[in-house]
């Protein structure tokens, strides 16, 4: 028995009282819920670009984004050489974002969430003063904001290397109204790829499959939409969530030719619905689950 | 049994009216459970399966109770999270970061700011007695290593209530002693009250002041550590023969000794039982092999009925 050891009466408020082997009791400030879901956002942003983790876990990341910064670079040279921009800001390279972005998604959004469920470290977080809710939503904005930088910052890098070959203010202030529908149609990018993303990815606890689903169904549907393109055009563009997105952004007014025909007034809404109704049911698939492992 | 038998403690850690869970399933993991846990270290003592871990659940707030009450420090439980480290019985540590990284990371998750986080996390693992191999991926820990992270994790956030599920879970009897004996330093030195949940006795009542012992969801005693056993405290004696002559002895000198294996097993009345039968064995002529504390068992708990009556303590 160990009762001699200790000391005969134990309870709050005798800290260290009889030994004092240093355990300090935290004085100072303690953070609310909404303060701990930006941490976990933080923290979500900085592993999914694998920081804070070894050096294999960054590979994909920053190989993802230099093939996305590829166009660019590109875009720099033969601006350099008195040509003028060759990638459309609200378009840039469609088969590279849907190449790129379907490796960085395979691979970061289990990253994100596996992880966790393969290791049952969820308990760890529901234990504390987060709710059910907060872990997939602070994941999902750390996707949201790192598919943010995977899709703008190239932008930015375009409209660098073009706006100094180009004269006169008047020029630069076109190319920067260009940039902005650019960043803003980024923004929708990043909400609805991450979004669908992280709904499947939250559904498996093994990487493996997590990745397969991830990629599978960004792959697939993106190479049934090309397959289709020619049969029926405007029924492509329903297919995969990246036909839809240019499909959204031709609908929303911008002429630059894409891949796949104008989907027109009737077709373009019918786009811009069911791209909303996929970003709506990722979320409520989401929170649907982790409120089921969260008990 | 619960409320009356523990006098002069006013205040209570944990509470529970009539807690009732049922699982959609029809399975009734607790059934009415009433108790009050007071401060200190208190066991937790069940079989599997008997809700002691839906027990924690509820009292963490991660499952909602069908029916009845259970409040943390006077609190519900949802809000005296921050006031609770959980330790699950589970594994629950990602092998890909060090532990360092991650107990810190976990203290921000109970609200601490970065620096505080990282200080507090390297003063948890200190604690718990992990040092160099801190900076290391928890991958490549032990097992005892990794009971002292999840140890660790649930420190961090400076709680006033630590729940144990199991904590010696998968140890081997150096590590499940080390174990005992961290929680026991916890409980007394840190000055956090402690619930340790475990489906071995003998183990727990080591380092218990108190002791709730569920069974099938029920509450089937609760009390100081000393009530509940002191009544049947015995010791076992073995002989190298005459075995009966010094039963013989031990009677005439107003003991009550009763047979049980190759020994006896005798009743302590009072402090003086031990010189007694040191002076009997003596007096005989006979090689003392083994006179020792015997170990409760779950069962003369679980039974007051019975337990209350040592003569008829089963032994074996």
């Amino acid at each position: 028995m160990s009762a001699e050891a200790v000391p005969t009466q134990t309870g709050p408020g005798q800290t260290g009282v009889i030994h004092d082997l240093g355990y300090q009791r935290y004085t100072g400030d303690r953070y609310g819920r909404a303060a701990i879901i930006r941490t976990l956002t933080g923290y979500s942003l900085r592993s999914a670009f694998g920081l804070g983790r070894g050096a294999r876990a960054k590979i994909v990341p920053v190989g993802a984004f230099a093939l996305l910064c590829l166009p660019a670079v590109i875009n720099a040279f033969i601006v350099a050489r008195g040509g003028t921009r060759a990638f459309p800001y609200d378009l840039y390279s469609y088969p590279v974002r849907a190449v790129a972005m379907t490796i960085f998604l395979a691979a970061q959004a289990p990253e994100l969430v596996s992880r966790d469920l393969r290791h049952r470290v969820l308990p760890l977080y529901f234990a504390r003063p987060l709710r059910p809710a907060d872990y997939p939503l602070a994941k999902l904005a750390a996707l949201i904001g790192a598919c943010l930088i995977m899709l703008d910052v190239p932008l930015l890098l375009l409209y660098v290397g073009t706006i100094v070959g180009v004269h006169g203010p008047g020029a630069v202030w076109h190319q920067t109204t260009l940039l902005l529908s650019g960043l803003a149609l980024g923004l929708l990018w990043s909400v609805v790829l991450a979004t669908i993303a992280l709904a499947i990815a939250s559904f498996s606890g093994r990487r493996a499959f997590a990745a397969g689903g991830v990629a599978g169904l960004f792959f697939l549907t993106f190479v049934l939409s090309e397959v289709l393109s020619t049969i029926a055009p405007r029924a492509a563009g329903l297919v995969s969530p990246f036909a839809l997105l240019d499909g959204v952004r031709m609908w929303l007014g911008s002429t630059n030719p894409g891949p796949l025909a104008a989907p027109g007034g009737s077709w373009g809404t019918g786009y811009a619905v069911l791209l909303l109704a996929l970003v709506a049911a990722g979320l409520a698939a989401l929170v649907a689950r982790y409120r089921a492992v969260a008990s | 049994m619960t409320g009356p038998a523990r006098a002069g403690q006013g205040d209570r850690v944990i509470e529970t009216i009539a807690l009732t869970k049922r699982y959609p399933g029809g399975v009734t993991a607790l059934d009415s459970l009433t108790v009050e846990i007071p401060p200190g270290i208190t066991g937790l003592i069940g079989a599997n399966g008997a809700g002691k871990s839906t027990l924690i659940k509820i009292l963490l707030g991660l499952v909602p109770p069908t029916k009845g009450l259970a409040r943390v420090l006077g609190l519900d439980c949802a809000s005296a999270r921050t006031l609770i480290g959980y330790m699950p019985e589970h594994d629950c540590l990602p092998p890909d970061v060090s532990a360092t990284e991650f107990v810190t990371h976990m203290a921000r998750m109970s609200g601490l700011p970065a620096v505080a986080a990282r200080e507090r996390a390297a003063e948890s693992l200190r604690h718990v007695g992990l040092h160099e191999e801190r900076y290391r991926a928890i991958g490549t820990y032990s097992t005892g290593m990794k009971q002292r992270v999840k140890l660790a994790q649930a420190l961090a956030g400076d709680p006033r209530v630590l729940l144990l599920d199991e904590p010696t879970n998968g140890l081997d009897p150096a590590g499940r002693t080390a174990m005992l004996e961290l929680v026991a330093r916890i409980g007394a030195e840190f000055g956090l009250s402690v619930v340790v949940a475990s489906h071995l006795l003998g183990e727990i009542e080591q380092i218990c002041d108190y002791l709730v012992a569920v069974e099938s969801g029920r509450l089937l005693r609760a009390g100081p550590l000393t009530s509940l056993t002191q009544a049947r405290q015995s010791l076992v004696i073995e002989v190298a023969d005459r075995t009966a002559d010094l039963a013989g002895e031990l009677g005439r000198r107003g003991l009550e000794p009763r047979p049980s294996g190759r020994g006896l097993v005798v009743p302590i009345t009072d402090e003086s039982t031990c010189d007694v039968i040191r002076d009997a064995v003596a007096d005989l002529g006979l090689a003392l092999a083994r006179m020792e504390q015997r170990r409760h068992r779950v069962e003369e708990l679980f039974r007051p009925d019975r337990s209350d009556q040592p003569e008829v303590t089963h032994v074996g």
